[in-house]
């Protein structure tokens, strides 16, 4: 035994070469980001010799219609400004995390951000960026969609300039409607189920109604569409700290989103459809109605995605519980905020302001094909012949919500998505759901209560 | 005796002391420490130190910029979570029998591979291809087949009246699905491991079997079995951490909605600002787990290889 234990083995050199050459490894593993951080930046340095330049972050640009008004900014400037686009991931939240991470590290390099309508409460509540009161004071808010700005209030200051806006939508089939002798689509939840039954037994279609009813934040935006045209609501409207949830009516809105399952009206399988099978499915011919958002309308007439022909498909607002009560999509889009750790604020500021002018904001919907968050292009003629959607928007958005704009929404988004994605499958009641619910959400509107300081303030009707 | 057991004593203690001495007297030992130090700081910094430190906040409320100690809190708030049973039953159900199954079919595939037959090199390397597949394609590849518009499976299934419901509809028959696509992945490799040891096995000692007149069986469960404990331990080791780890498999496969532990985790920390001390506090349940399934596994397999 000592005698073992005297003698140690040696290290033998190719064992002592093997473990120095994995520590080195791991040193310049970790050494590389910073390198090709510094790299990075001395590039952007380089650009910013030339005139001031400003850094502006978007997810990727498939229509090239951002591209083209940051040229034209580019361009025209009479300061001599540059903007450079920053291309984030497709992925809403990778981009989210990646920006979370930046700001916690202390900011980044990144002056403006185009950012989705959940983050800028969430971004406001830690001081990540600026109150931009002075870019749209109260009287010109009336010129822009109510839920747009309405999504970018924060403790009555706004925090970001909406650049384009989105709410959900009801396609139907007018063809099949027409051989049902319709000529108006179904206003109610109820409609939609008859209809739906009756058109599948005579076999004029695979299924009846398709929506996004996956665990994820689509589903969420679905579920509070069934719960705001049954009257309820996720949180007090004038009060962010008070969950309203269990209620009668967000019960019958959960009620009714099952009873679409249970009753064939939609196939049991949309509880894992997102907005890929949603159309895949509708545009196939698969199904009479479907709730989605306004980028499928650009869909119907491409041949190689669509049987259908443009004249075939209708859209509305998204039906009700009962008759006379309010229609309500939820509210998507993008916006402009600008990071508290920019150095280049007022820059920034002259490039938001120029992406807000009427006119360029017009370019960007004919380019793109994006809801304008100005009013007045909705009667822009020139507008509506190039893109007939934003016709059919036009009594749609003005039926949109936010969804619950809270300091930790991105915590409520994923305790709704399982929430209404059980009550979907049938795993839990819709009472349940909703008591549920009530219960967790509380709990985080508590928590954000006592960290940012919300209590009365918090009401920010 | 308490004379004597404490004379034992310092005896020991003086032999060890003698025993660091001659070790650091001799100046060639000496400078091979010197050497190796930078090293043992390095591997002490980038293994032991986030170990240690994310136990430690694991005892802290972290929220947004406040950080306060509140014990065992985080713990108490994880165990009383009924997603966290849910990934934990999830995790324990999936590893259990993913790894029952996949030691059974590649033990056998092992012992069929194990003999001499022609083409045995081809049949091996195709055996071998499931397993070389990235988890997140063969997740991807999966899910295709068990989606209702276009999967194999889904059709099959439903034909056959197995399921009711669309299989991505329900977390059991998800479940059912990722252990399905897991033995269709891992069992190669498996069989790998155990051909590997096979083949160290002596053919004479079959034949002294043969010669003493032992049954097939007999040399199967007396010799093959007890030769092999090493390479099982290491298989079994290695498929149920892997298992208890899983996570690729089960997000991609179900698109987000099948929990696993390692989910868990994940989603507490990476996607919610609220519970981000709880997530820790579960990547620290992840770990000690692991741990204990490993030292589970040595003690008790591995004491009786050696007997062996």
């Amino acid at each position: 035994m000592t005698d073992r234990g005297g003698r140690s083995r040696p290290l033998g050199r190719r064992e002592f070469l093997r473990l120095g050459g994995f520590g080195a490894c791991a040193a310049l593993l970790g050494g590389c980001s910073d390198f090709t951080s510094h790299v990075v930046a001395g590039f952007t340095g380089a650009e910013g010799a030339a005139g001031d330049s400003v850094v502006f972050s978007f997810g990727p640009d498939d229509s090239g219609a951002l591209s083209a008004l940051i040229d034209k900014f580019n361009r025209t400037n009479r300061h001599g400004l540059r903007v450079i686009y920053r291309e984030m991931p497709a992925d809403t939240g990778q981009y989210f995390d990646k920006l979370r991470t930046q700001f916690q590290a202390g900011g980044g390099e990144i002056d403006v951000i185009g950012g989705d309508v959940i983050w800028p409460v969430q971004f406001a509540a830690q001081g990540w960026i600026e109150p931009l009161d002075d870019l749209l004071p109260e009287e010109d808010r009336a010129q822009f969609v109510d839920a747009a700005v309405e999504a970018n209030l924060y403790r009555g200051s706004i925090y970001g300039v909406p650049l384009f806006t989105d709410a959900g939508m009801f396609y139907y089939r007018r063809d099949l409607l027409e051989k049902a002798g319709r000529s108006e689509p179904p206003g109610t939840w109820d409609e939609v189920i008859e209809l739906s039954r009756r058109l599948v037994s005579e076999g004029q279609v695979p299924t009846g109604l398709l929506f996004q009813g996956a665990q994820y934040e689509g589903g969420v935006c679905n579920g509070c569409e069934f719960i705001w045209t049954a009257g309820g609501n996720i949180l007090a409207p004038d009060d962010i700290t008070e969950v309203v949830i269990d209620s009668p009516e967000a019960r019958r809105g959960l009620a009714t989103e099952r009873r679409l399952v249970t009753s064939g009206a939609a196939p049991v399988a949309v509880a894992v459809y997102k907005e890929q099978e949603t159309h895949t499915a509708f545009l196939g011919g698969r199904a009479a109605f479907c709730r989605n958002w306004p980028y499928m309308y650009g869909l119907v007439s491409d041949p190689a995605i669509s049987s259908l022909k443009p004249d075939q498909v209708g859209v509305a607002p998204i039906p009700v519980g009962r008759k006379g009560q309010q229609s309500a999509s939820a509210l998507g889009g993008w916006n402009m905020f600008i990071s508290t750790f920019s150095d280049k604020k007022e820059q920034a500021r002259e490039f938001i302001r120029f992406m807000m002018d009427p006119e360029n904001q017009l370019e960007l919907s004919l380019k793109g094909g994006f809801l304008p968050v100005r009013k007045a292009l909705y009667e822009e003629q020139k507008l509506l012949d190039k893109q007939p959607q934003i016709a059919l928007a036009r009594d749609i958005i003005d039926n949109a919500h936010p969804r619950p704009t809270h300091p930790f929404y991105s915590d409520m988004s994923l305790i709704l998505a399982e929430g209404f994605n059980e009550n979907l499958k049938g795993v839990e009641t819709p009472a349940r759901t909703v008591a549920d619910l009530q219960e967790e959400l509380q709990r985080i509107a508590d928590i954000a209560a006592g960290v940012f300081d919300l209590g009365s303030e918090g009401r920010t009707g | 005796m308490s004379v004597v057991a404490e004379r034992g004593v310092s005896v020991r203690r003086r032999e060890a002391l003698s025993r660091v001495r001659a070790e650091f007297s001799d100046p060639e030992k000496r400078t091979a420490y010197w050497m190796v130090a930078p090293v043992l700081v390095v591997v002490l910094a980038v293994a032991a130190w986030p170990v240690l430190y994310s136990i430690y906040l694991s005892f802290f409320r972290i929220l947004v910029d406040q950080r306060a100690f509140v014990g065992l809190d985080n713990y108490v708030q994880m165990f009383t979570d009924s997603t966290f049973w849910r990934a934990l039953l999830n995790t324990a159900v999936f590893t259990v029998v993913s790894v029952a199954i996949e030691f059974v079919l590649g033990l056998g595939i092992a012992l069929v591979l194990n003999r001499g037959f022609r083409g045995q090199g081809g049949v091996r390397a195709i055996a071998i291809v499931p397993w070389a597949f990235p988890q997140v394609v063969a997740g991807i590849m999966w899910r295709l087949m068990y989606q209702e518009q276009v999967g194999f499976f889904a059709y099959w299934a439903q034909q056959l009246g197995l399921v009711s419901a669309p299989i991505l509809t329900s977390d059991t028959t998800i479940l059912v699905g990722a252990i399905i696509a897991d033995v269709w992945k891992t069992t190669p490799f498996v069989a790998l491991l155990l051909l590997a040891g096979l083949q160290t096995i002596p053919g004479d000692v079959y034949e002294a079997a043969r010669v003493d007149g032992a049954t097939r069986w007999q040399q199967f469960t007396r010799i093959t079995l007890p030769l092999l404990k090493p390479a099982i331990m290491v298989a079994l080791l290695f498929r149920t951490l892997d298992a208890w780890r899983i996570y690729d498999l089960f997000w991609v496969m179900s698109d987000r909605q099948l929990e696993s532990l390692s989910t868990y985790v994940f989603s507490f920390v990476r996607l919610s600002q609220v519970n981000i001390s709880v997530g820790n506090a579960a990547a620290v349940f992840v770990f000690v787990s692991s741990l204990v399934i490993a030292f589970a596994y040595v003690k008790v397999l591995g004491k009786r290889a050696q007997e062996a």
